[in-house]
C-alpha cells in the first residue's frame, strides 16, 4: 500500500531530511492557498449576492427605460429608424480596468461619457416629442450604467469562479496527493532506516557471538597448550598462526569488544 | 489590494429588438465606422437565426467590444452558442425586453449563480 | 357659396359620407373603458374585434407585439384613406395628396439618412410610412450616393419644389438630418396653407386653423427642443419656423431669441390660445405641453367634423385616427409592460 503512493527514492538519511523539508513546504503552501481560496470565496460570495440583487434591479430599470421609450414614441411618433440610421460615433464607451484581489486580476468596467449627446442624435424629435425622447435617453443611460456595473460583476464572477476552482484543485491536490505521498515517503525512509539498523545490529550480534566463541576456543586451546607444554618457545609460534587467520577482523573486533 | 491598470476604451454592443436597440443607441452606445460595421443588430421576426449567430460571433471576436447586451428572448434562440461561450471578455449580459420580463431561470450566468449558491 | 357647396357636394358627397361612416368607427369612451380593463394583449385583440377594427389582428401569431398592433392599425387607416383617394376627383385628390406629402417628407429623410450611411436603400423602403410612398421609390435600387438620390429620385417626387427651393445637393451631405426634415416640413406647411386658401370656402376656414396651429406647435417645439444644442444656432433655428401661424412674425421673432422655457412661456402669454398650455403644466411643464398640443390638435380636428362641405374632414380623419392608433399602442404598452397606473395618460378623441 505505502509502496505505491510514495516517491521512488533511495532511503537514506539525506533523503529523509529532503523529504521532511519538502513536506514542510507543502504544508505552508497548503495553508497559503487555503487562505487565498478563502479570501477569493469571501469576495465571490459578495459578488454572488450583488449579482442576484443587480439582476433583479436591472429588470426594474429596464422596464422603466422601455416604458420611457413608449412614452417618447407616443409623443414623437416612430423615430427608431432615424435613430438607427443616424448612428456615427459612440458617446458612451467603457474603460476596462483590472482590480487585483489576492493576486487575481479582475477586469472591471467603468462608463466613460465622451459628451452628453452625440451631434447626430441631438436634434431627434426636434419638431415633436423632443422632450420625451430626451427623457427616454436619460433613462436608457441610467439603464446602461446599471448594466455596465452588472457586467463588471459578471466578469468578476466568471473569473473568480475559474480561479477559485483552480485554487481549490491545488489545495486539494496538496492535501490529498502531495502531502500523503511525502508522508508515506518519509515513513518509508524511516522504516527502511530502522530495518537496516536492526539488520546491522543483528549482524553485529552474530559477529560478536562468533568472536566470543572463537575466543573461548582459542583460550581453551591456549590453556590446554600451556598445560601440555610448559615451554614458552613453543607457545609463541602456535599463537602466531592463530593471529594471522583472524587478523583482518580481530583488530576492529577487539576494539568493539571493549565497548561492549 | 486594488492595483488598477488602465486599458483602452471599449464599446458596448447590443443585440435586441428595435425598441431595445433604439433606446441604447439613443443613450449613445452605438457606433458605425467607415466600413459600415455596426456594433448593434436589430432583430425582428424576419431575422434568421444564422444571422443572429453570425453577428454574435463577430461581436465576440472583435477586440474593441467589452460588453454584449443581448435581449433574453434572442438569447434563447441561440442558447447553445451562449452556453458554450467561455471567454471572459466581452461579457454577455442578458437583458429583458419590454414584452418579455426578465426570467432569471433562463440566464446562463444566473443558472451558474444558482447552482453555486444551491450547491454550497 | 350656396351653389358652390352644392356642386361640390355632388362630387365629393359620397366620399364625405363614406368618411363620416369611417368616423363612426373611431373608438368611443366606452371602448377605451373596455380596453383599459384588459389584462393582456390577447384580451385587447378580443375587445378591438368588437369595434370597427374588426379582425385586423386575425392571423397574427401569438404572442402579439405592440408594434404589430400599431402596424396593422396603421395599415387599416391607409386602406381606408386609399379607398377614398382612389375615388376622389380634383380638387379633393390634390388635397389628399397634400396630406400624404407630410409622410413623404419623413420617408425622404429616412432615405437620405440611409444613403448617407451607405445602407442598401431598397431595404429601407419597407420601413417607410405607407402613406408617404411615391412612384420613384421603385428606382431606388439604382441609388448609390446622395447625388443620385437628389438628381434621380427626389426630383421626381412631389416634394421636388420643396427640395429645390431649400436644399442644394451639397446640403444633403452636410446638414443635420433633422434640420433637413424641418426645412422641408416648413416648406410643405407653407405650400399646403397657400393651397387650402386657394381652394377657399369651408376648406380654408377649417384647414387654416389646423395648419396655423401645426405651424405654431412646430415653432414652439423646435425652440424648446433645441435649447443647449450645439448643432442648431439661433439663426438657423429661426429659418425653421414656418412663415404662417398665429405666432408669425412677431412671436417667432421673439422665439428665435429665447434661451429657456421661461422665456418661451412669457412669449406665449400674450396669445390667448396658447396661454393655457403652459399654466396647466406647473412643474413638469414640458411633458404636459406636448399633451396640451395633442389635446388642442384633437379638438381642432374634431371641429372639422362639425362642418360640412369642406375638405377639412379628410385631413382631420387621418389625424384623429393617428391619435387613436397612438392611444391604442399606449394602452397596449401599458398593459404589456405592466404599467397600468399610467394607462390613463392618453388623449380620448370623442
Amino acid at each position: 500500500m505505502s509502496g505505491k503512493n510514495r516517491l521512488n527514492i533511495f532511503p537514506t538519511r539525506m533523503a529523509l531530511t529532503n523529504m521532511k523539508s519538502k513536506l514542510k513546504g507543502a504544508i505552508t503552501g497548503h495553508s497559503l492557498l487555503k487562505k487565498k481560496s478563502d479570501a477569493l470565496t469571501i469576495r465571490f460570495r459578495k459578488i454572488l449576492a450583488n449579482i442576484v440583487e443587480n439582476k433583479q434591479m436591472m429588470g426594474a430599470t429596464m422596464r422603466e427605460a422601455s416604458f420611457s421609450l413608449a412614452a417618447a414614441k407616443y409623443a414623437a411618433g416612430e423615430f427608431s429608424n432615424s435613430v438607427i440610421e443616424n448612428v456615427t460615433n459612440p458617446t458612451i464607451v467603457v474603460k476596462m480596468q483590472t482590480e487585483n484581489v489576492a493576486g487575481v486580476h479582475l477586469p472591471t468596467f467603468e462608463k466613460v461619457s465622451e459628451s452628453a449627446v452625440s451631434n447626430s442624435q441631438e436634434l431627434t424629435g426636434l419638431s415633436k416629442g423632443g422632450q420625451q425622447i430626451g427623457k427616454s435617453r436619460e433613462s436608457h443611460v441610467k439603464a446602461l450604467e446599471a448594466l455596465i456595473v452588472l457586467a463588471s460583476l459578471q466578469t468578476a464572477f466568471i473569473t473568480l469562479d475559474e480561479v477559485i476552482k483552480i485554487t481549490n484543485r491545488r489545495v486539494n491536490a496538496i492535501e490529498f496527493v502531495v502531502k500523503p505521498r511525502l508522508e508515506n515517503t518519509i515513513n518509508y525512509i524511516i522504516t527502511e532506516l530502522d530495518e537496516s539498523e536492526r539488520e546491522e545490529f543483528y549482524r553485529l550480534k552474530k559477529v560478536q557471538g562468533k568472536k566470543k566463541k572463537d575466543l573461548k576456543a582459542k583460550e581453551a586451546a591456549k590453556s590446554e597448550l600451556l598445560l601440555q607444554q610448559n615451554t614458552p618457545t613453543v607457545a609463541t609460534p602456535t599463537s602466531k598462526p592463530a593471529h594471522k587467520v583472524k587478523s583482518m577482523i580481530e583488530d576492529e573486533q577487539e576494539e568493539e569488544l571493549i565497548y561492549e | 489590494m486594488a492595483a488598477k491598470n488602465m486599458t483602452e476604451n471599449a464599446l458596448v454592443a447590443v443585440i435586441g429588438d428595435e425598441d431595445i436597440v433604439t433606446g441604447f443607441l439613443l443613450a449613445g452606445c452605438g457606433q458605425k465606422d467607415k466600413k459600415k460595421t455596426e456594433n448593434f443588430l436589430v432583430v425582428d421576426n424576419k431575422t434568421s437565426i444564422s444571422k443572429i449567430e453570425q453577428s454574435f460571433k463577430n461581436f465576440t471576436q472583435r477586440n474593441d467590444i467589452a460588453i454584449i447586451l443581448i435581449s433574453q428572448k434572442i438569447a434563447d434562440e441561440i442558447r447553445p452558442l451562449i452556453d458554450e461561450y467561455n471567454q471572459v471578455i466581452p461579457t454577455i449580459l442578458e437583458i429583458p425586453s419590454k414584452d418579455h420580463p426578465y426570467d432569471p431561470s433562463k440566464d446562463s450566468v444566473m443558472l451558474k449563480v444558482k447552482r453555486m449558491t444551491g450547491a454550497d | 357659396m350656396g351653389f358652390f357647396s352644392t356642386r361640390k357636394h355632388g362630387n365629393d358627397g359620397y366620399l364625405e359620407g363614406l368618411l363620416r361612416g369611417f368616423r363612426k368607427g373611431i373608438l368611443t369612451a366606452a371602448d377605451y373603458a373596455n380596453l383599459r380593463q384588459c389584462d393582456n394583449l390577447e384580451d385587447m385583440k378580443l375587445h378591438l374585434s368588437q369595434t370597427d377594427y374588426g379582425d385586423f389582428l386575425a392571423g397574427e401569431p401569438s404572442p402579439l407585439h405592440t408594434t404589430t398592433i400599431a402596424e396593422k392599425a396603421t395599415q387599416k387607416l391607409v386602406n381606408e384613406f386609399m379607398h377614398i383617394r382612389n375615388q376622389a376627383v380634383e380638387p379633393l385628390a390634390t388635397f389628399m395628396d397634400y396630406i400624404c406629402y407630410g409622410y413623404m417628407i419623413d420617408n425622404v429623410v429616412l432615405l437620405i439618412t440611409g444613403t448617407l450611411h451607405e445602407r442598401d436603400v431598397s431595404e429601407l423602403v419597407d420601413k417607410c410610412h405607407p402613406l408617404g410612398m411615391f412612384k420613384s421609390m421603385a428606382t431606388l435600387s439604382v441609388v448609390h450616393n446622395v447625388a443620385d438620390l437628389y438628381n434621380m429620385v427626389l426630383i421626381d417626387t412631389p416634394l421636388a419644389p420643396y427640395v429645390q427651393e431649400c436644399l442644394s445637393e451639397d446640403d444633403l451631405d452636410e446638414m443635420n438630418i433633422e434640420i433637413i426634415r424641418n426645412t422641408l416640413y416648413k416648406a410643405y406647411l407653407e405650400d399646403f396653407y397657400h393651397y387650402v386658401n386657394e381652394l377657399g370656402g369651408q376648406t380654408s376656414l377649417i384647414m387654416n386653423d389646423i395648419l396655423k396651429f401645426e405651424a405654431d406647435r412646430r415653432s414652439i417645439n423646435i425652440t424648446i427642443n433645441s435649447f443647449g444644442s450645439t448643432e442648431l444656432t439661433k439663426d438657423d433655428r429661426e429659418k425653421l419656423y414656418p412663415a404662417i401661424g398665429l405666432l408669425y412674425p412677431e412671436g417667432t421673432a421673439k422665439l428665435s431669441k429665447a434661451e429657456d422655457v421661461d422665456t418661451v412661456r412669457s412669449i406665449l402669454e400674450v396669445y390667448s390660445s396658447y396661454k393655457s398650455f403652459f399654466s396647466e403644466g406647473g412643474v413638469s411643464a414640458e411633458t404636459s405641453l406636448e399633451d396640451s398640443f395633442f389635446k388642442h390638435e384633437v379638438q381642432l380636428n374634431r371641429m372639422a367634423f362639425e362642418d360640412q362641405f369642406g375638405y377639412g374632414v379628410f385631413y382631420a380623419y387621418v389625424k384623429l385616427r393617428e391619435q387613436e392608433i397612438r392611444n391604442i399602442v399606449w394602452i397596449a404598452e401599458c398593459i404589456s409592460q405592466n404599467m397600468k397606473q399610467k394607462i390613463d395618460q392618453f388623449i380620448p378623441i370623442f
